[in-house]
């Protein structure tokens, strides 16, 4: 597949920063990958995505080096305006976004700034809506919402852009869990049927774990591990010693091997409750000879 | 122990008549720590708001010390009863951090001196004495949430609510502020969090009210109520998935299991059991 997200060499100081908010990042992600990227406070996860989409160096001021190349586009020297139809951005805090007072108005909002044909605008609305399973929200108005529904409106409104990378920073963290499955079964759906590449920052490790292909793990700007998410639980030495929780079963399963004397192997250690059980059960059942 | 909060059959509809609480009663004794789980909307938050008089019972009675609270204001009862906001840019208001947790006592009318003792105490708490004279809205998430809870402490109430502390912050600083509040809790302090957090449930509270559509669904121990998945499951929630993979074999762990030490160590148990690992 196609390069469509490319890091060179990228650091990034803040104008007020003492110490660099991300240093020497090496970064090449494929069309259509599903990008988890965790990582404690401060570790650069935001700044991230900000120079993904172009915000850094085109609203915050600061020292920046190395290079951005998205969908083929410049980063550093194209307009914010030019981004726009490559790239989307949802927050943390769907609140923060939205500037209209109905579902569709939210929706039609950013293709109407392009200057798109009405007749255009209609049928992305009807797409973006159907994509993330809210059609039936499409007159309501967004303050009526549940915290679910808002971040899907959210995602509508990037997917009403065209874009072929979504940036989503923390897009679960205020939802409930039947609000945070809501907007996790929307992505998944927007990245295979569509093939939309998504990068989305979250502290939750069981939901990147579940949903990603790649997980990317930043610690004090430095990109600290990158890797499918098997071999990243693998380390969960490192995770623990930057502050990142491994999922419990995995940590289960590493302590019992040790502790059997046995070494776990990366491409065998389970990452959910289910290949838990499965291997459990192996191993209640053949002993511990796996 | 006797009971610092009772609440009998408390109701409350909004004014835009939707009915968030239908019927709560239950009893919290001095020093219990109480995780309240449950889906947004389910009534958790318009719950503890009634505890420090923020919201008023559309029908119900609640006492606080054995008192009937229905008359005192919220000023009086902030002495009693801390809350903490789930999101802490909703209480801070000062442009010192000495400032936001000095506000409460200089409203109780203490001299200058024992001001001073409460938030050099509060701050100590929390660890952030160092940053006394700094701008809140200048500190990081992690600690303008620690701010805002020093600035509750400082009125020493003797129950403190926190409407979900974890929310928005790193694992460290989610484990870091649990781990303040359990030495509150050891220090005497009743405790009740909020929160969708699972495992730092498993991990810190004793008891678990599980709130549904306005009612108490599950009040229990923290085992018994995760020993129940499948009423959980009707509400959208789960235990951990420690809890939940031990669950998948009932007959070896019939005991509900919260932690993955515990997990391992009855895991080397049942292997040994079922010689399946020769002894070393």
């Amino acid at each position: 597949m196609s390069e469509i997200v490319k890091l060179e060499n990228l650091s990034f100081r803040y104008m007020r920063g003492t110490v660099p908010a991300l240093s020497d990042i090496d970064l090449s992600v494929r069309a259509g990958e599903f990008i988890g990227i965790t990582g404690p406070a401060g570790a650069g996860k935001t700044t991230l995505l900000s120079c993904i989409n172009g915000v850094i160096p085109h609203y915050y001021a600061g020292e920046l080096q190395g290079r951005v190349v998205v969908d083929g586009l410049e980063v550093a020297t194209c307009t914010l305006h030019e981004l726009a139809g490559h790239i989307g951005f949802v927050f943390e805090d769907p609140d923060f976004q939205m500037v209209s007072i109905t579902v569709e108005e939210e929706i039609a909002f950013g293709p109407e700034n392009l200057g798109i044909p009405p007749h255009e605008i209609e049928l992305r609305i009807q797409d973006a809506l159907q994509k993330t399973g809210i059609s039936n929200l499409r007159e309501r108005a967004i303050s009526t919402l549940s915290g679910g529904q808002k971040q899907r409106v959210a995602i509508s409104a990037a997917l009403g852009m065209l874009p072929k990378v979504l940036l989503l920073d923390d897009p679960t963290s205020e939802l409930d869990p039947v609000g945070t499955q809501e907007v996790i079964s929307a992505l998944r759906a927007i990245n295979h049927q569509l093939g939309i590449t998504i990068l989305m920052v979250s502290q939750n490790m069981e939901q990147l774990v579940e949903n990603a292909d790649r997980i990317l793990v930043l610690s004090e700007g430095r990109l600290i591990l990158d890797g499918a998410p098997r071999e990243i639980c693998m380390r969960a030495d490192v995770l623990k010693r930057v502050g990142i929780r491994v999922p419990q079963v995995t940590e289960f399963m590493i302590s019992l091997l040790l502790r059997l004397n046995r070494s776990p192997q990366s491409d065998k250690i389970p990452i959910t409750v289910e290949e838990a059980a499965g291997m459990f059960q192996e191993i209640l059942h053949k002993g511990i000879i796996i | 122990m006797g009971s610092v909060i009772e609440v009998k059959d408390l109701h409350h509809r909004y004014p835009n008549g939707f009915h968030a609480l239908c019927g709560v009663s239950l009893t919290v004794a001095k020093g219990e720590f109480v995780a309240i789980i449950g889906q947004n909307g389910s009534g958790k938050t318009t719950f503890v708001k009634h505890l420090n008089g923020l919201l008023r019972p559309t029908a119900g009675m609640i006492w606080i010390n054995g008192q009937n609270i229905r008359k005192r204001r919220v000023s009086e009862m902030a002495r009693t009863v801390g809350y903490c906001f789930q999101n802490p840019d909703h209480q801070i208001f000062c442009d010192t951090v000495y400032k936001e947790v000095a506000f409460g006592p200089q409203n109780l009318h203490l001299n200058q001196a024992e001001i001073d003792e409460r938030v050099d105490e509060a701050l100590g708490a929390v660890g952030l004495l160092h940053v006394k004279d700094e701008m809140p809205k200048e500190l990081s998430k992690g600690h303008r949430q620690r701010v805002a809870v020093a600035s509750v402490l400082s009125m020493r109430p003797e129950i403190l609510i926190i409407d979900e502390p974890t929310t928005g912050q790193d694992y460290r600083d989610g484990i870091e502020m649990l781990n303040l509040v359990q030495r509150l809790n050891e220090a005497g302090h009743t405790i009740l969090f909020i929160t969708h957090d699972m495992p730092m449930v498993a991990r810190f509270a004793r008891r678990v009210l599980v709130f549904r559509d306005g009612q108490i669904l599950l009040d229990g121990s923290t085992q018994q109520v995760f020993a129940q998945p499948a009423l959980l499951r009707t509400t959208f929630l789960a235990p951990p998935p420690i809890t939940c993979l031990a669950q998948a074999f009932p007959e070896l762990f019939p005991e509900t299991i919260l932690s993955v030490d515990k997990m391992v160590e009855q895991s080397l148990a049942v292997l040994r059991k079922r010689e399946k690992v020769m002894p070393s």
